[in-house]
């Protein structure tokens, strides 16, 4: 990670992410409503929002929610920046984690039934994607060499090829991180589900727009993820990675438009599967190949 | 080695010793503490004389031509034998009996027709690690007997409403007595010294579990006394084995001796005793109970136990033999132990509501950690075990003495009762939060040195424990957040009781606070000064790329932001808030987050943290965890005894 590559993610991040981010979404809403044969808000709506959350007059349950929520978008951000900047991915990894566990205290700081119940659902979902995601940037190293991400750039053949199983795996807990039904149980945006946004029960005004510009970010985050699996030292790969990127995203919602929320211990049961199949699967195999 | 040398040494051990023999006959409060203080003072002034000396030095051999040293150590053998046996007889604990007794004659054995006959060059060492060890120890440790006095005064209030007799003379002398002890294993080369020393801390901690002499205090104590006294045996009969030269190896009694064999065949055996006494000090499973069981005891001792001395004298030992440990049978073994104990305590953590227990299980889980990184052996893997234990020193005492303090003004050790605890006592929730995201969280020391884990275990293949620290991770991340919230909650009707917390108390919470947010902000500094010269001398090793300085500073940068944007955030004046707590429109007073239930009374809506118990609790978790345990030691102890005796031929698998 160069000064040069940081200043250029620094600014291209944060001042672009957020645009591709809600743009993401008022597509996400489009074509969701379109699964639904609904017309939709218009592309633009997720913007619309939160402007007018940004103009609410200001209500606020105590003065430390605030607070976390912006230190979680801070987080969130440096963590994006030193994903784009080329890295270190296991830094990227920590510093996320860091940033949703602000979002979990800001919840548990109101006291609110609710949100705390969006909370220890949060924290529950934290523990079933980590240890995949713990993996995935173990297994990178051991596919490329390096922890940092720019270190795609000089291979022959982008990484899918290595650790199909651990996109696999990656794929899975996606679902999660992206907030889609079925793992939705902290935060959702379907309005049937018995618990809608529990972990953000006490926020609104500002405090609710930076939780869904934060959102945006990380959503960018992810499919960084999801990219960097389709990258190498070709320029073909622009092309296969925005195929890949729009083939998953799509997968996305309509596993979330397909799906009925499960309970907690289901979530945690089939992700720590799947972790485990994939993740040994793949390693070994990797292994393998490198003694022989 | 200068005379200032020798002179430093013999006061870190001698006079913890005599300021124990002092506290033993004062009886009033008052002056006692005064001692207590100032003692402690001294012993952690002389710990960091000491440390900063050493710390970064290449390292140094003292001979001490002196047998009646030897024979003092045979002596303190024989008490500590004594000792146990007596309890044993007194109580009827014919295990304990039979432990002492078997444990007396391998020492009277061992000395009496072995050890005499081995040249003995260097009897003391000093090098960074053991620095690093005496900081540990004299400084949080010293911490600790500080705070123990506002802490004791206080327990003895809650004693002599049951009329029990005030028996803290003995308690102080214990916790020196353990300070001087541990000194003893940290800088011994001679290892029947380090054995003497490792006995002591068995007996003390064992005195000290039993304290209070409820039923429930004896019981945990003898448990204690069994399992530790199974390793001091197996440390003996390690010793025997190498005074004796079996299968060809030349005899030897010189840690840095069976250091340089590098593990070779002929001291397979020792090296895997050794391990074994190791597992049972450092309470890896299936030896965690007595670990458990020590929180019978006043909070201090815990705090003792936990982060400064008797486990750490485990994975000190197990750290300093990593050279011998690597792909091999013992290597391996080692660290799945060490691996299996992070995984499966990580996720008993979770179903525990009990303060103390919970931490109680993160320390057997980060100690199983360390052990695992001993066992994987590389200067990487060391270099991450190291820090794991002084970050891990730093932040559990602040942790144990934020629980203690907090059990005594809000009368809980229940995370549960600490659901406003951020405005009934405000500066103990804050420390406690410190002290918890020490633990876990980025940008801390805990956290960086689990990523070295990470990458050293990534560098040598080992697959299985990759995997089982990501999902050892996440536990830690689930046990840890829910307690966080709890301690941040902000309550808008909580009355402050912070009031009557001692000096001492706060002297000893402000020092491991700034030790563990210090260390970390200080990390890439300390790891340059001190670690990696240890390392480059003991490995022949030059820092590689396990995290690349960049990283480091990354972390500290973060480290010092979060920490200057906190204390803003706290000392901002409070306002009131705007707008009470959503509760479906039932709400009656939501600062107390009462409701009109469906019979027009009035309830509280309450919210317990998910303990998921049916998953995760010690019905489930803890059976198949020992069955894995046991094999494991099985397998590797049997292993060792076929090759290291020589009875079977490996050929190349080593």
């Amino acid at each position: 990670m160069s000064v040069a590559s940081f200043i250029i993610s620094l600014f291209g991040f944060t001042i672009l992410a957020p645009l591709a981010g809600g743009l993401l979404a008022g597509i996400d809403r489009k074509v969701t409503a379109r699964l639904q044969s609904r017309v939709g808000p218009p592309l633009l709506q997720p913007f619309y929002d939160v402007a007018k959350l940004w103009h609410k007059e200001r209500w606020t349950v105590n003065n430390y929610q605030g607070f976390y929520v912006l230190m979680s978008l801070v987080f969130a951000i440096i963590a994006g920046v030193i994903f784009f900047a080329g890295g270190n991915f296991l830094l990227v990894v920590f510093i996320l984690t860091l940033s949703t566990l602000l979002f979990v205290l800001a919840a548990y700081s109101t006291r609110s039934p609710f949100a705390e119940m969006g909370a220890e659902r949060e924290i529950v979902q934290v523990m079933s994607y980590e240890p995949m995601v713990i993996i995935m940037s173990v297994t990178y190293y051991l596919a490329v060499g390096s922890f940092n991400t720019n270190a795609v750039l000089t291979l022959g053949r982008p990484i899918i090829t290595y650790l199909p199983l651990v996109f696999i795996g990656l794929l899975f807990i996606l679902t999660i991180k992206f907030r889609k039904s079925p793992f939705d149980l902290s935060y959702s945006h379907h309005a049937h589900q018995e618990l809608v946004k529990g972990i953000s029960t006490e926020m609104s005004g500002r405090t609710l727009a930076l939780v869904e510009v934060t959102h945006w970010y990380e959503n960018i985050l992810f499919l960084g993820w999801v990219g960097i699996f389709f990258v190498w030292g070709s320029w073909l790969a622009v092309l296969l990675t925005v195929v890949a990127l729009v083939v998953v995203y799509f997968l996305e919602i309509f596993i979330d438009n397909n799906f009925a929320r499960v309970k907690w211990s289901a979530m945690l049961k089939w992700a720590w599967l799947v972790t485990i199949v994939c993740a040994v699967v793949n390693m070994a195999s990797l292994n393998w190949s490198w003694l022989g | 080695m200068g005379s200032l040398t020798t002179l430093n040494l013999a006061f870190l051990i001698i006079f913890p010793v005599i300021a124990a023999g002092i506290l033993l006959v004062i009886r009033n409060e008052r002056v006692r503490g005064g001692f207590v203080v100032v003692m402690g003072a001294l012993i952690i002034l002389a710990s960091i004389t000491f440390g900063v000396r050493y710390i970064g030095g290449p390292g140094a051999y003292l001979s001490v031509d002196a047998d009646w040293l030897s024979y003092l150590a045979l002596a303190i053998d024989m008490i500590c034998c004594l000792y146990v046996l007596l309890k044993g007889i007194q109580h009827k604990r014919v295990w304990a009996v039979v432990l002492a007794l078997l444990q007396a004659v391998l020492v009277i054995c061992f000395e009496v027709f072995l050890a005499h006959h081995v040249q003995i060059t260097h009897e003391i060492y000093v090098d960074a690690f053991s620095a690093i060890m005496v900081l540990v120890i004299g400084v949080i440790g010293g911490g600790i007997c500080i705070y123990a006095n506002g802490y004791m005064v206080d327990f003895q209030k809650h004693e002599d409403e049951h009329n029990k007799p005030d028996r803290r003379p003995v308690f102080f002398s214990l916790m020196f007595v353990f300070l001087s002890a541990m000194f003893v294993i940290v800088l011994s080369n001679d290892m029947a010294w380090l054995l003497t020393g490792w006995e002591v801390t068995t007996v003390c901690s064992f005195a000290l579990i039993g304290y209070t002499r409820t039923d429930e205090a004896i019981r945990n104590s003898f448990r204690q006394i069994y399992m530790n006294l199974a390793g001091g045996i197996a440390f003996s009969v390690a010793l025997i084995i190498l005074a004796a030269g079996v299968n060809g190896a030349t005899p030897m009694l010189e840690l840095d001796k069976l250091i340089a064999s590098g593990g070779s065949v002929a001291v397979m055996l020792p090296v895997m005793l050794l391990c074994f006494a190791a597992f049972t000090k450092a309470a890896q499973m299936p030896f965690h109970t007595w670990l458990l069981g020590a929180m019978v005891a006043p909070t201090p001792t815990s705090a003792l136990l936990h982060s400064s001395t008797m486990v750490k004298a485990g994975v000190f030992l197990l750290i300093k033999l990593a050279p011998c440990l690597g792909w091999g049978f013992n290597g391996v073994t080692v660290a799945l132990v060490g691996g299996l104990t992070f995984l499966a305590c990580s996720l008993l953590a979770i179903s525990q509501s009990n303060a103390k227990r919970v931490l109680a299980y993160s320390t057997v889980a980060n100690l199983g950690l360390i052990v695992a990184c001993a066992g994987v052996g590389t200067a990487e893997a060391v270099w991450a075990a190291i820090f794991l234990l002084v970050f891990h020193a730093a932040a559990k005492s602040l942790l144990f003495l934020c629980v203690g303090t907090a059990e005594h003004h809000i009368g809980s050790r229940d995370i549960e009762d600490m659901d406003d605890l951020f405005d009934r006592l405000p500066r103990i929730s804050r420390l406690m939060a410190l002290g918890i995201l020490c633990m876990f969280m980025a940008p801390f020391g805990m956290l960086i040195s689990k990523w070295a884990t990470l990458v050293s275990l990534a560098d040598t293949g080992h697959l299985v424990l990759i995997v089982i620290l990501a999902f050892g991770s996440a536990a830690t991340f689930m046990f840890w957040a829910k307690w966080l919230g709890k301690v941040l909650a902000v309550s808008q009707s909580a009355h402050p009781v912070e009031k009557g917390v001692h000096r001492t108390e706060w002297f000893a919470l402000g020092l491991m606070a700034v030790l563990a947010l210090g260390l970390s902000i200080t990390f890439p500094l300390v790891s340059q000064v001190s670690v990696v010269p240890y390392l480059e001398s003991t490995f022949g090793w030059h820092l590689g790329s396990t995290i690349s300085f960049d990283n480091l500073a990354i972390m500290a940068v973060i480290a010092l932001f979060l920490f200057a944007i906190f204390i803003f955030q706290f000392i901002r004046p409070r306002k009131k808030p705007d707008i009470g707590i959503y509760m479906a429109g039932i709400g009656t007073d939501t600062e107390h987050r009462e409701y009109r239930n469906s019979l027009s009374g009035v309830s509280q809506a309450g919210q317990r943290n998910w303990y998921l118990s049916k998953a995760f609790g010690e019905k489930t978790v803890t059976p198949p965890a020992y069955i894995v345990s046991i094999v494991l030691i099985a397998v590797g102890l049997g292993a060792a005894v076929l090759i290291g005796l020589g009875l079977i031929q490996t050929g190349g698998l080593l």
